[in-house]
Order: structure tokens, then sequence, then C-alpha cells
């Protein structure tokens, strides 16, 4: 993946600056075969540090830590072989090896503390996807995009057929965030073809069929897991 | 620059009114059409709180209509987190990778 740009990252004042090169390989051992993306595995945390396909530093002299785990270094040398699938094992086992976790966010959350988080978001997600389907909005669906996106948790989506139906559904989603949960959103105000509700870790879109057809978000975010709502259109089981 | 009287310059997430100069054929945009749009990257560093600078290496708008829906269907590219405090979580969500 040859891009040519140039994405400069300065943090606390040491600057690093990844170019993406051609670099014809040579004849060193391990950079036998070309490889394509190489996965940060000691710095997950760090969300900058997930675009791997946009900044890499490697020292070229043959020891394969990369420069940029370690912060206040100059990481000038940087160049990238033509990519190719079959060295993301070889680097992995590379990694392995030789890598070594050079510095670690603290803030980082204990597994158990984030799935609480989540069930919490859940609850309240599945609440809002309840009062929209109170005021009859169509096809509601809510996805989990945690493991795609990192700023939100899950996205809500909404189908209304018409203005004055999505100013209900927004106005009774607010008002039920403010009195049970006390968040308010911060979005549109004003009633629009495509309204948004931010609330945090769950994002509420609400859209027109037109809108919704050719924003086309469900096909953006195919990848997020589809979470099952209680639905109330089934008919009720009479036991 | 919308909403601030005669300023000289724009930032990250400052709607603009533009005008197109260019045009790719077969879109719904024309030549010297007046559109607004939000800037979304530039090359001038933008500073955040914690010190972090980020600078990218061109400068980037998407076109917005008069309420604010992004006209296009999908977003290229990196966008700043700025955005999203500024309202603009729609362009958000349609963008690959937010940083």
């Amino acid at each position: 993946m040859a891009v040519c740009s140039t994405t400069t990252l300065s943090i606390g004042g040491s600057v690093f600056s990844g170019q993406l090169r051609h670099w014809e390989p040579n004849e060193s051992k391990l950079f036998q075969k070309p490889r394509s993306r190489f996965r940060w595995l000691c710095l997950n945390d760090l969300h900058l540090l997930r675009f791997r396909t946009k900044t890499l530093n490697f020292n070229p002299r043959g020891s394969l830590l990369p420069s940029l785990y370690a912060y206040g270094k100059e990481a000038d040398d940087a160049f990238l072989s033509k990519v190719n699938e079959d060295t993301d094992e070889m680097f992995d086992d590379l990694m392995k090896k030789h890598g070594e976790v050079v510095f670690r966010k603290n803030e980082r959350k204990s597994p158990s503390a984030e799935l609480d988080d989540d069930t919490e978001s859940l609850s309240f997600a599945v609440e809002m996807a309840k009062v929209a389907s109170d005021v009859k909005a169509a096809d509601i669906r809510v996805l989990f995009v945690k493991p795609l996106v990192y700023w939100t948790r899950f996205f809500i989506i909404a189908t209304a057929f018409s203005r004055p139906q999505i100013d209900a559904i927004g106005s009774r989603i607010r008002d039920l965030a403010e009195k049970k949960y006390g968040k308010v959103p911060s979005g549109d105000a004003k009633p629009n073809s495509w309204t948004l509700l931010d609330f945090g870790d769950v994002v509420v879109h609400i859209f027109l069929p037109q809108q919704r057809a050719f924003y086309n978000l469900e096909e953006f975010y195919g990848n997020a897991t589809l979470i099952e709502l209680p639905s109330e259109t089934q008919p009720p089981f009479h036991t | 620059v919308i909403g601030a009287s005669n300023r000289r310059y724009a930032h990250i997430g400052d709607v603009i009114v533009a005008v197109i100069k260019e045009a790719v054929p077969n879109t719904p945009l024309e030549r010297s059409e007046v559109i607004r749009a939000v800037i979304v990257r530039t090359r001038k560093e933008l500073k955040r709180d914690n010190g972090m600078i980020i600078r990218y290496d061109d400068n980037v708008a998407v076109i917005i209509d008069q309420e604010g829906n992004p006209k296009g269907t999908r977003i290229f590219g990196t966008i700043a987190r700025e955005l999203r405090q500024l309202n603009f979580t729609k362009i958000v969500s349609l963008a690959p990778e937010v940083l």
C-alpha cells in the first residue's frame, strides 16, 4: 500500500514523523519478504498507534524494536518495504521474541470495570430503543461499535417518517435520558432530516427514509454486532 | 467563516462559505456553486489541551448543506476528535478513522 502521505504527531514536544516511501528490499535476512500491516502489540492502549498503516518506524539496523515505542527518541529513520501478506506471522514471532513493553498508560481500566460500563451503556441504549419503538419509529437497530470505533460504544439507528415524529422521538429520548440517567445529549436542537443525539457512549441517529438509504450507515458499520432487542411487535406468549 | 464576523482565518471545525473551483464530472456539484463546508483537516497544527499537536498533510473540508448534514455519503481519511465537541458527530460517525 503505497500511500504517500505523512501524518506528523508531536507528543510532549518530541516529534515523530512517519513517512511511507517505496523501499527496495535489501539483502538483510530479516527483511526477505516484504510485509503488510504490522500490529502494535505493546501499545494498543494508545489510540494513536492504532493507525498502523500510516505511521511506521523501523530501525534499519535490523533490530525490530520499532523506535516509536521509546518516547522521547527522534524517529527519523522510517521506511517501508513493498507490502505482502506473508510476513505478518514472521513479525509476530519476532515481536514475541524481542518486543517489550516500554510504556503503558496507567489509566486503563480493568476488563471487569470496562464490562460493567458496557452493560450500563447497553441498558441505556436498549431503553432508548424502547422509547423509539413507543413512538412508532421503524427499523430500530442497536449496534455495538466498541471494537470498531473508540469514541463511542453503541449506535442506535432509527427511521422516522416525518419531521414532527423525529422531533417527538428526539424530545422523548432527551427527557428520559435526563430524568433517569442524568445525561444531557449534545446534538441537533432543531429537527433535521438526520437528527443525531450524542450521549457520550451512545449515539442515536434518527433518519428519514430517504436519508437512511442515502447514507447507509449500516453498511458502513457492517462489522458491528447487532444487538437483539425485545421487540414489541412480536405477539405476546400466552402460556 | 460562519458565525464570526470577518474573521481572517478558519480552523478545524469552522463552517466556511466557499465556491467550487473545480468539480469532478458526474457529481451533483458544479463549478462556481456557492456551498458551505466544514474544515476537517489543515496543514496548520491543531493544539490540544494535553499538549498533543496534530498536523495533517492537506487541507480538507466536508461540504454540508444548510442544515448541517454532509452532502456526501462517505468521508475519506482521518478526522480529528474535536469535531465531535463542535456538534459534527455526523461527520465523525462517517469517518473511517478518528484521531
